[in-house]
């Protein structure tokens, strides 16, 4: 009798852990499909777009920079400073998990890493080179509701500059609507809203306004606003440091 | 009805003819397409006030010919660099001229950079004329900067006159995992107009190469310079990110023939060497935005510290000789065979660099020092800048300089200087 219930149990347990798992690996791609959507609601395959970022600091001043960006695949980023003239000229480039910064007067790209911030504030490298989510994190449902899914986010490698994320997804439309950026230890660094969603022409319709706030610098606030975005054809060569300092003739 | 017919055959041929006409010879007007032309640049004035140190015979040979020499001297300058850009399709002019002014007299401006370039296709481009070009992967210090304007360590990011060239550069990425991107760029370099100010040798055209690889995440560069009558070079870099906050880089050279200059019984004398110069260096960002760049350098041709003691005592002993023939020479020698940055042999650079302190907004502060590690002399150099407002930036900078008389840094111009700068962008 007591052998019987043993094995009873242990089907059990197994039948358990099986249907489990499976519900596991279930949602994890369930997770992984969804962040995929959400990188094609937010950029097309190879685009180009204007922005500006706007830091706002606590006692009200502002500071804006305008940057021409262009952008192929999953991993290839390339930006140009447009203005104010004091950053005119520099460009950055982003391959994947490198980056570098091209500096006029230097002459030269030097590598950056994606935690640095080229322009204060507090959007660091990472946030304004952002490549396809789905490229640097694994998803999974960490809950959801009738309107939304709460997605958690792993990094694939210890180079990414946010170790977790916690998404927030429309259903209706599977656009991300917010995103909280942890480090390692669970320290929340900053909390990115994606508001106004905007037609841009070309079938590209997302979020024309990311804002950003942070624990960390209490006070300070810093917008990002897509004015133009549109599909464009780029060469592969386009994303290489010997191309950075002619960023300038694709405008 | 014939001639009805006739009409009709008339305006049949008419219409063929005008048709065939206009499809011959009809055109669109095209759009006028806009040549961008763009300038824009910065006005730096500088003031400074400077501790001399009348002990070194760099101060005194610098300053022979006055008869009082303060102990505090006041320098004031503006320096204005004007940027201009031309693209239309494939081509480019680039100019980037540097005007100073010190004092009233008519101003002739430095082009420190002055080409065109031409985009054959994103692959294939070349350019000629005065182009300033940066190997390396150094933040001071560049062992394989074969074609670079020497830069001054005490102010790496300062704009730099190029070199009159020509290059080629063909660049390939590929979809891989391994070899993401591959360039080769082949620049030769005229010699300067020594005959009638107008031609050179044809056979004193240098040539230098240098191939880059994207592998695996690293940039790797291999260098080669040849050039008649100097050494040749072989050298290699690389750079790549060991964590999202870390980054590493360094640099060899090897040199076949390198002249080394020496001061023996109070001449100079020249010994060929071949051997290697390396430099090593990270970047490191905490969690403060604190970053952290250190560099170190060895200098094959370095002078000793030994050396370096026969080289100072040789201007000492031009100086007190009171000879205008010796101390001419000598001051010859200080400002063309030993004009280098980096005379000695080892180095260690270390800067920090913290943005917005105590949350001061737009306030950036830094220090960073230049360790002579065979005399064990060093400066020091904290520094602070302000951009109140958008472009225009204020810049206090310090530089205290310490060692024995006999050391590099401790037998400078002078003990201590401080400078304000205020830099208008436009």
């Amino acid at each position: 009798m007591y052998k019987n219930n043993v094995s009873f149990f242990l089907i059990l347990f197994f039948m358990a852990s099986v249907i489990w798992s499976q519900e596991s690996a279930t949602n994890d791609t369930k997770g992984d499909e969804i962040l995929k959507k959400v990188d094609e609601n937010l950029m097309p395959v190879s685009f180009e777009s204007y922005r500006k970022l706007i830091n706002e600091e606590p006692d009200g001043s502002k500071k804006e920079f305008i940057f021409f960006t262009v952008k192929k695949d999953k991993d290839k980023v390339a930006m140009l400073y447009v203005s104010p003239a004091s950053e005119k000229g520099r460009a950055t480039l982003r391959l994947g998990d490198n980056m570098w910064l091209y500096i006029p007067n230097v002459g030269k790209p030097i590598r950056i890493t994606s935690m640095q911030s080229v322009v204060g504030g507090v959007f660091n490298n990472a946030d304004i080179m952002r490549l396809e989510y789905s490229v640097e994190y694994d998803a999974t449902i960490l809950e959801q509701n009738d309107s939304q899914y709460i997605l958690n986010l792993k990094a694939k490698t210890q180079t990414i500059a946010y170790d977790n994320l916690k998404m927030w997804v429309d259903k209706k439309n599977t656009m991300v609507t917010k995103v909280e950026c942890y480090a390692a230890s669970g320290t929340l660094i900053k909390t990115l809203e994606f508001k106004e969603i905007k037609n841009f022409g070309d079938g590209i319709m997302r979020p024309a306004v990311i804002e950003t706030s942070s624990p960390l610098y209490k006070g300070y606030r810093s917008l990002m606003i897509y004015s133009q975005m549109k599909p464009r054809k780029l060469p592969d060569e386009v994303f290489t440091l010997e191309y950075l300092s002619k960023l300038g003739d694709l405008r | 009805m014939r001639f009805i017919k006739s009409v009709f055959l008339v305006i049949l041929f008419a219409f063929i003819f005008t048709g065939a006409f206009s499809q011959e010879y009809d055109f669109e007007i095209p759009e006028e397409e806009e040549a961008k032309i763009e300038f824009n640049g910065n006005l730096d004035a500088k003031w400074g006030i400077l501790k001399t140190r009348e002990s070194s015979p760099f101060f005194g040979l610098q300053f022979y010919d006055l008869s009082e020499k303060d102990d505090y001297l006041s320098q004031y300058r503006l320096d204005f660099y004007l940027d201009g850009v031309y693209r239309h399709k494939q081509i480019g002019l680039f100019m980037k001229t540097f005007y100073q002014y010190a004092k009233e007299e008519p101003l002739s401006p430095s082009f420190f950079e002055l080409y065109g370039s031409l985009n054959f296709s994103p692959r294939l481009s070349m350019s000629i004329g005065k182009r300033r070009f940066n190997w390396g992967k150094g933040y001071v210090f560049n062992p394989v900067g074969y074609v670079n304007a020497e830069k001054d360590p005490e102010n790496p990011d300062l704009a730099l006159a190029g070199k009159t060239s020509i290059y080629f550069s063909y660049n390939k990425s590929f979809n891989s995992d391994v070899l993401q991107n591959f360039s080769m760029g082949a620049i030769l370099l005229p010699p300067e107009a020594e005959i009638n100010d107008k031609f050179g040798s044809a056979d004193k055209i240098g040539v230098a190469l240098k191939l880059y690889f994207l592998l695996k995440n690293m940039d790797i560069d291999l260098m080669a310079a040849f050039k008649k009558d100097e050494p040749q070079r072989l050298g290699l870099d690389f750079s790549t990110n060991l964590r999202e906050n870390l980054e590493i880089h360094a640099e060899f050279s090897y040199a076949q023939d390198e002249t080394k200059h020496l001061v023996n019984d109070g001449s100079v004398t020249q010994h060929k060497m071949d051997g290697g110069s390396y430099m090593l260096g990270l970047r490191y960002l905490n969690r403060s935005n604190t970053t952290l760049i250190a560099e170190y350098y060895h200098n094959n041709i370095g002078l000793s510290k030994k050396e370096f003691t026969s080289y100072i005592n040789y201007l000492g002993n031009s100086l007190k000789s009171n000879n205008p023939e010796l101390i001419n020479s000598a001051r010859l020698n200080m400002s063309n065979i030993f004009r280098s940055k980096t005379l000695m042999q080892d180095y260690l650079y270390l800067k920090l660099i913290q943005p917005e302190p105590f949350s001061w907004l737009y306030s950036s502060i830094s220090v960073f020092t230049i360790y002579n590690l065979v005399d064990n002399s060093f400066l020091v150099s904290p520094q602070l800048s302000y951009k109140p407002y958008t472009n225009f930036e204020v810049l206090l900078w310090p530089f205290l300089f310490f060692g024995g008389n006999d050391t590099e840094y401790g037998s400078k111009q002078f003990e201590k200087k401080i400078e304000l700068w205020m830099r208008f962008y436009f």
